[in-house]
């Protein structure tokens, strides 16, 4: 499958200084990839750098096949909102906005734009200024210009910000619709514990490096058991065809199941083998404290040694086929 | 394009400056049509309302035009930058030549829509004189405001409308600069206070005689008095228009938002 989006070694820099350094991922379509990072941590320049507002200053983007810059009639295919809040005329209602965006786009039905409004629910308020829209009204209005044209790629900065938590469900909704409809969905975002209901990765930035990326998509087919001797329990679970991955985590053994039936069989093989099975459940992923450790490993990283940047080992969270790390 | 291009000229009529200006330009005839002061300044006393045009264009000519197209001119791209709505029409299918060119022509449009307002304010405040046949000039033409004999309406609207249109036109470069000016910086203001300022080295260079017929603010009086023939003006605008235009989209193809 041909990814959506795809940066290789993408890297922008402002003068000497670099703000995104050698950026590597997908998107593919149907997926939810969300960038997370602290306060200037390089994501909305890589949003900027995707969505073709800025150039690289050296590696690629690819928009479903194309470079946004060389060939711009790739946006048709592009609903975006890059300003946190998403930008409008003040002075024109949220529906003329929407009008504008659809002349500018080019074959959008006017049906189109009631469907969209509706869609995040400011059909109500939808002949009035933008001038007078609440922040989280303004949010919802630049998802709904994104829609509009019923694009094959969202690309989104921080869409949530400023949203109650009722918009901020709608709009976790809307995004997961259009996943599920095929949209490849690349957003930045604050909001750790909404983006792991939903999103299929989650990539972590800090001082402009990309310094992880979790696939969560397989997460309900991971489990943890506690065990009294968790060397031997890793052992044998690894050794069975229906396990596709085993690390080790403090006093837990961690595995995803091939099958999530085949949850049936753990007690009974780690009895086989002597290992006394204390308790058995879902492993429950705290992205926060994931994300905190990732980060904060991070910087003091980059502020020891050389100083230069380096991307520190972290723990496999899902990957596949990873022998993970024993703690 | 077209679509675009309507867009933009809609707009418009929603910027502040635009606002000023068209205040400003319907004030201005009416004071100096009627001002205590003219004939100690200018020597003469109005007897058409066909002067008023032209003494409108002779005071704001050199400084208050330019300035009030500069100010707009530079506003039509700081108006996006200040809304953060450029991004957002450049995430659209329109490539970012196609924006600015109807930008471009929006901002070279606008003195011809200015001067228009300008002439009919004008006319209102001349009103009040007439418009029938009279003895002078319209101000406009090659006698002045004195010594043209007597003057038909005919003649003296041909006068103020050509005067006003190439008035107009040699407005067209600075509107460009501002522009211009304007994508660089990202900034109104700042696109409209470096025109001024290009404009103000410029006016200094006469003291270089050479150079003077080829200035673009020499090119300002062309309305009244021509520096060279009226087609090589014409023409020498239209290579600033050109030129202006060019490096506006020459930078703006490789801005990053």
């Amino acid at each position: 499958m041909q990814p959506a989006i795809e940066t290789h070694a993408l890297t922008k820099r402002y003068g000497s200084r670099p703000v995104v350094r050698e950026l590597t991922f997908a998107v593919n379509p149907g997926e939810v990839f969300a960038l997370v990072g602290p306060n200037g941590a390089g994501k909305t320049t890589v949003i900027r750098l995707v969505s073709g507002l800025a150039f690289p200053s050296s590696g690629s983007v690819r928009m479903l096949g194309h470079d946004p810059h060389e060939t711009p009639s790739v946006r048709r295919r592009l609903g975006a909102v890059v300003e946190a809040p998403a930008a409008f005329y003040p002075y024109l209602s949220g529906r003329s906005n929407l009008v504008l965006h659809a002349r500018l786009a080019g074959g959008v039905a006017s049906s189109r734009v009631r469907e969209v409004l509706d869609q995040v629910e400011l059909g109500h308020a939808a002949d009035r200024k933008v001038g007078v829209y609440s922040l989280g009204m303004r949010q919802r209005l630049g998802v709904a210009a994104a829609l509009l044209t019923r694009p094959e790629v969202l690309i989104l900065d921080e869409p949530a910000s400023g949203m109650d938590p009722l918009s901020l469900h709608l709009v976790h909704r809307v995004l997961r619709d259009a996943a599920s409809s095929g949209t490849a969905v690349l957003l930045s975002t604050h909001h750790l514990d909404e983006v792991v209901a939903y999103c299929s990765h989650v990539g972590i930035m800090e001082d402009g490096v990309l310094i992880d990326q979790i696939p969560l998509r397989d997460r309900g087919a991971r489990m943890r058991a506690l065990v009294d001797d968790v060397q031997s329990a890793r052992l044998t679970l690894a050794a069975q065809p229906w396990v596709r991955e085993v690390f080790v985590r403090g006093r837990d053994v961690v595995f995803t199941l091939e099958q999530p039936a085949a949850i049936d069989k753990v007690a009974g093989c780690l009895a086989g083998a002597g290992v006394a099975l204390r308790e058995l459940g879902d492993d429950s992923f705290d992205l926060r404290s994931y994300y905190r450790e990732r980060v904060e490993a991070q910087r003091a990283r980059r502020t020891s040694g050389d100083g230069r940047p380096r991307i520190a080992p972290g723990p496999p969270i899902v990957a596949e086929g990873t022998a993970g790390v024993d703690a | 394009m077209s679509a675009l291009l309507a867009m933009e000229l809609g707009k418009l009529g929603r910027l502040a400056s635009v606002r000023f200006s068209a205040l400003v330009l319907v004030l201005f005839p009416f004071l100096w049509a009627y001002a205590p002061g003219i004939f100690d300044v200018y020597g003469f006393f109005l007897v058409s309302g066909f002067q008023v045009p032209a003494l409108a264009l002779l005071s704001s000519m050199e400084f208050l035009l330019p300035l009030l197209i500069a100010i707009t001119c530079a506003e039509l791209i700081g108006i996006e930058i200040n809304n953060g709505t450029l991004p957002t029409v450049l995430l659209r299918p329109v490539t970012r030549a196609q924006w600015l060119l109807a930008k471009l022509l929006v901002a070279s449009v606008y003195p011809f829509l200015a001067l228009a307002f300008f002439l009919l304010a004008s006319l209102a405040a001349g009103a009040f004189f007439g418009f029938g046949p009279f003895v002078g000039g319209t101000g406009l033409g090659r006698q002045g405001l004195l010594g043209a004999g007597t003057m038909v309406p005919l003649e003296a609207w041909r006068e103020v409308l050509q005067a006003y249109l190439i008035a107009a036109y040699s407005l067209v470069p600075i509107g460009l600069l501002a522009v211009l000016f304007a994508v660089i910086l990202m900034n109104a203001a700042g696109g409209a206070l470096a025109t001024l300022a290009t404009l103000i080295v410029m006016q200094l260079l006469v003291v270089f005689p050479g150079v003077t017929p080829y200035l673009l603010t020499t090119q300002l009086g062309a309305y009244v008095h021509p520096a060279s023939p009226l087609g090589w003006v014409v023409a020498l605008i239209a290579l600033y228009c050109a030129a202006f235009a060019a490096a506006a989209v020459i930078v703006f193809e490789r801005k990053d938002f």
